[in-house]
């Protein structure tokens, strides 16, 4: 059945069972990959899929019900239980269905194309020939890969409002071993990819950082200046994201809940966040409400100016949507969660922040976020890999340490910026981005 | 599910394409997830996942489709797409599929989509209110009821054609509790391979209470002192260490490719003697057990380590063609978007020789690990973390202070060696584990071990 189809088959039902206001959101997603091994194409993959999620509102409350069997029983079937679900919640709804914004932003970025899987073919090859010709200790085990995937929502619902979205990019992942006989080491890039780009620079890199690690010592524990590189830091900004969220400041989950205005971080630190930017493959016009999504910036030079809001928190906080509803699947509950989310950079290079460290540690991977940071009291203790910086540059490269601390003066003991942004890439709506930073006194767990 | 004709139909189109080997899974999976918050439910969703995954090996290379589409069409379709990939254009060879009717080892008594909806949510109001009135100082309390009704099919090229369904039930409790301007947490899980009988086993309210319970300890908890310790690790949950430590370096995933800390170790001795780790996929009911894995095999039980000597790796039918060994049973996949891998499924360090009492008596001055958090590794190199989510200074013998913010790093193949005292408590935790094939359901789990020195982070 198309789209047009089921979209009659619920609404039909819907009015039957005496549902005025609904929404319909449905994804549809296309993914293909093509990996190589020991310099040869070893498997592809593609795939295609499609959900329709139903939210309906009865008696003053909401109920879900999602599905991937897109036939008319099942879009029946979808209507009953969201109704039976919104009956047996407790929680009344305070905003409803929205009506739809006054109007939504347009931008002229281009669209990208899939690749073929001929051409997918092509770069994990070349990105297998360059890794291993890169440094002699390259080993078997080496696995390069292709991604090129797009998807399509499309939000509909009972007040005739009716949006799309649509994104396509292709990921290049590089995973090098090393080995020289007596020490094994590994070291991955994952990178959006673009037709202008160096692979081999990229897998040559990648070589580099896997035997950098080769003859790393260990760190003695105590308190050290830190630079965490950008790629590291937006790492630890996506985990500790949730504390920007509303919902989780209404829940006391968040210590940000009425610290508007005040000053949370130093103040080098400016965090934005930005629904469509240049450098992000995933850029959103709307958000899993249909509310109109905008930029702006949630840290400035260390004020925090808003925490990211539903319409249903917004009007528990008395003021507007920051447009930043989302669902973290198709099937999901409306959440709330960041668009491109970012660090912003400053006007030090990154050998200015070694400089200014003096000596201390440069962090260049972070591993086991998910176990090691806690966004509901903002400590972390995360194992952690890098260089010593010893006269203001970098010396003899650290593995098997720990940086603890809260998130929270985290972002206070930033003393600065560097110049240069890196970006994730996007996983559904959000992603993140960090500029290098260099901390002040983080506690470091080594030998 | 797939009819049979349609099935060796499918099949049949991917071997015209060259390949040696091809196989169809399909998958129906009703999930059901009431969340509270705030003292009453805040949402409840269905959501039902339906599609077919269809894979064809040439060798030691593989093709993979998969769809949600599951008409005739639609999985023809799927199927032409491996056909294309494959390159090659033969003749339709005619597949003929047996039907083979596995036992069911995990049966289920209340089958959560036949109970009332409100008897569900009482479940949850149960749990939290248990928690939320434990202290004062709880200030928020999020639980969940998940329920998963998995119907799987599965034929290949061998003739298989078999069928399995899967129920599994989960109950979470998140405390947060909230003094002198600091939020502490606190998580309790418990789930089984079986219906809403969890909570015969279980009662809601001892999950609350035990949230709870940790997040208040964690309000009176100082930041433990980065160093150098031995570390007790207490039992369930604990396990994580051994799943992450070790488990995942025993994966064909890692080992088949050459990509593991254990790569060439059969029969070598690589723990201290103490330790036997089993993976077992047959325990009734447990969280990571199933009937068959996602390739159609029986699970088994496997002995990975025997007395500190490596007996095992974990192997599905990929690995088994690139080591050369056979299948254990550990295929497994989150849903039919996911191509199989080896997986873990129950993996536990078994009762050893010494009394618990001894192990804490031994330790001058370390840490006790009571509750654990999650992980991670890297499988080449072996290096681990974890995070400790309530845990204790032991002094002189004594488990003394409570302290928080501490996570125990290392590297696998030095830490199976420093496990050098093992107890008698053995009991399994409820864990999800994400890998390439996404994330399963799979118990952990060890008696109260000791390490004798371990890299513990903190402040």
């Amino acid at each position: 059945m198309n789209y047009d189809s089921l979209k009659k088959v619920i609404d039909e039902t819907a009015r039957e069972c005496g549902i005025s206001e609904y929404e319909i959101y449905y994804m549809s997603a296309f993914d293909a990959s093509v990996s190589a091994l020991k310099k040869e194409i070893n498997a592809s993959s593609v795939g295609e899929s499609g959900g329709l999620s139903l939210r309906v509102l009865k008696d003053g409350k909401m109920g879900y019900a999602a599905t991937e069997l897109l036939t008319e029983d099942e879009m029946k079937r979808l209507v009953f239980k969201a109704k039976e679900n919104a009956e047996n919640t407790e929680k009344p709804d305070t905003v409803g269905i929205f009506k739809g914004s006054s109007e939504y932003p347009r931008h002229d970025f281009k669209e990208k194309e899939l690749l073929s899987n001929e051409k997918m073919a092509e770069v994990a090859l070349e990105l297998q020939n360059a890794a291993y010709a890169a440094d002699s200790r390259v080993a078997d085990g080496t696995q390069s890969s292709v991604s090129s995937f797009g998807f399509e929502v499309r939000l509909s619902n009972s007040w005739g409002l009716d949006l799309k979205n649509s994104a396509k990019a292709s990921v290049i992942v590089t995973e090098v071993a090393v080995s020289d006989g007596n020490e094994s080491n590994s070291a991955y890039s994952v990178e959006e990819y673009d037709a202008g780009m160096d692979l081999g620079k990229i897998a040559a890199d990648t070589a580099k950082k896997a035997t950098d690690n080769f003859g790393a010592g260990y760190v003695e524990s105590g308190k050290y200046n830190v630079v965490i590189s950008g790629k590291e830091m937006k790492s630890i900004l996506a985990v500790f994201s949730p504390v920007f969220n509303a919902k989780y400041a209404l829940m006391g989950m968040s210590l940000l809940k009425g610290k508007e205005g005040e000053m949370i971080a130093s103040p080098v630190v400016t965090v934005s966040d930005t629904p469509a930017r240049e450098e992000v493959c995933v850029k959103s016009y709307f958000d899993a409400e249909g509310v109109s999504a905008r930029a702006k910036n949630v840290i400035k030079n260390g004020k925090l100016i808003t925490l990211l809001h539903n319409r249903e928190t917004a009007k528990a906080y008395n003021t507007e949507t920051t447009g930043n509803a989302s669902k973290s699947s198709y099937s999901s509950p409306v959440s709330i969660s960041p668009y491109a989310f970012c660090i912003e950079g400053g006007e030090n290079t990154l050998e200015d922040l070694y400089k200014m460290a003096g000596s201390g540690i440069y962090v260049t991977s972070v591993r086991g976020l998910h176990a090691g940071a806690n966004p509901m009291t903002g400590d972390f203790s995360i194992e952690s890999g890098g260089f010593m910086i010893e006269n203001g540059v970098l010396g003899k490269p650290v593995k098997s340490f720990t940086i603890a601390g809260n998130f929270y003066d985290l972002l206070k003991s930033v003393k600065a910026v560097s110049d240069k942004v890196t970006f994730g890439v996007s996983g559904g709506v959000s992603c993140f981005g960090s500029a290098d930073v260099l901390c002040e006194g983080i506690s470091v767990g080594g030998k | 599910m797939l009819s049979k004709d349609l099935l060796e139909q499918a099949l049949g189109v991917v071997l015209s394409g060259g390949a040696d080997f091809a196989e169809v899974y399909c998958e129906l999976t009703r999930n059901g997830n009431i969340q509270l918050i705030d003292g009453r439910i805040d949402s409840i969703a269905d959501n039902t996942v339906s599609g077919v995954g269809i894979r064809a090996f040439v060798g030691v290379n593989t093709v993979y489709s998969s769809t949600s589409d599951t008409s005739r069409e639609g999985v023809l379709r799927c199927a032409k797409r491996v056909r294309e990939a494959l390159k090659e254009n033969r003749g339709v060879p005619r597949v003929v599929l047996n039907e083979r009717i596995f036992p069911n080892i995990h049966p289920v008594k209340i089958c959560p989509d036949t109970a009332e909806m409100k008897y569900k949510c009482d479940l949850v109001k149960a749990a939290c209110s248990a928690a939320k009135g434990y202290d004062k100082r709880i200030v928020q309390v999020v639980g969940g009821l998940l329920t998963v009704d998995h119907t799987i099919q599965i034929a290949n090229s061998e003739g298989l054609l078999t069928e399995d369904r899967h129920i599994r039930t989960r109950m979470n409790v998140d405390a947060t509790a909230f003094d002198k301007g600091e939020n502490q947490s606190g998580a309790s899980r418990h789930g089984r391979g079986m219906g809403l009988e969890l909570f015969d086993i279980y009662k809601p309210e001892d999950n609350g209470i035990e949230a709870a319970r940790q997040a208040i300890t964690n309000l009176s908890a100082t930041y433990i002192k980065a160093g150098v310790m031995p570390v007790a690790i207490e039992n369930g949950f604990g396990g994580v260490i051994f799943h992450e430590a070790c488990g995942h370096s025993l994966e064909a995933t890692s080992v088949g490719i050459g990509m593991s800390q254990m790569c060439g170790k059969l029969g070598q001795k690589i723990a201290n003697e103490k330790v036997t780790a089993i993976d077992d996929g047959t325990i009734p009911s447990a969280w990571g057990s199933v009937n068959i894995d996602d390739e159609g095999n029986p699970t088994n039980k496997n002995v990975l380590i025997e007395n500190g000597v490596l007996k095992s790796y974990m192997i599905d039918r990929l690995g088994s063609r690139r080591m050369g060994l056979p299948m254990t049973g550990n295929s497994r996949r989150e849903n039919y978007t996911f191509e199989p891998t080896s997986r873990m499924t129950n993996t536990y360090i078994a009762n050893g020789p010494d009394k618990n009492e001894d192990i804490i008596a031994s330790i001058e001055y370390g840490l006790y690990a009571k509750s654990m958090g999650g992980g991670s590794v890297n499988p080449l190199t072996g290096e681990f973390n974890f995070a400790v989510n309530e845990g204790y200074i032991i002094r002189n013998g004594k488990i003394s202070e409570p302290v928080r913010g501490a996570s125990l790093i290392g590297t696998g193949s030095e830490i199976l060696k420093d496990i050098d005292m093992v107890g008698n408590n053995m009991e399994c935790g409820q864990g999800m584990c994400g890998s390439s094939s996404g994330s399963v359901p799979t118990d952990v789990g060890q008696p109260l071990i000791r390490v004798s020195k371990i890299t513990v982070g903190g402040r």
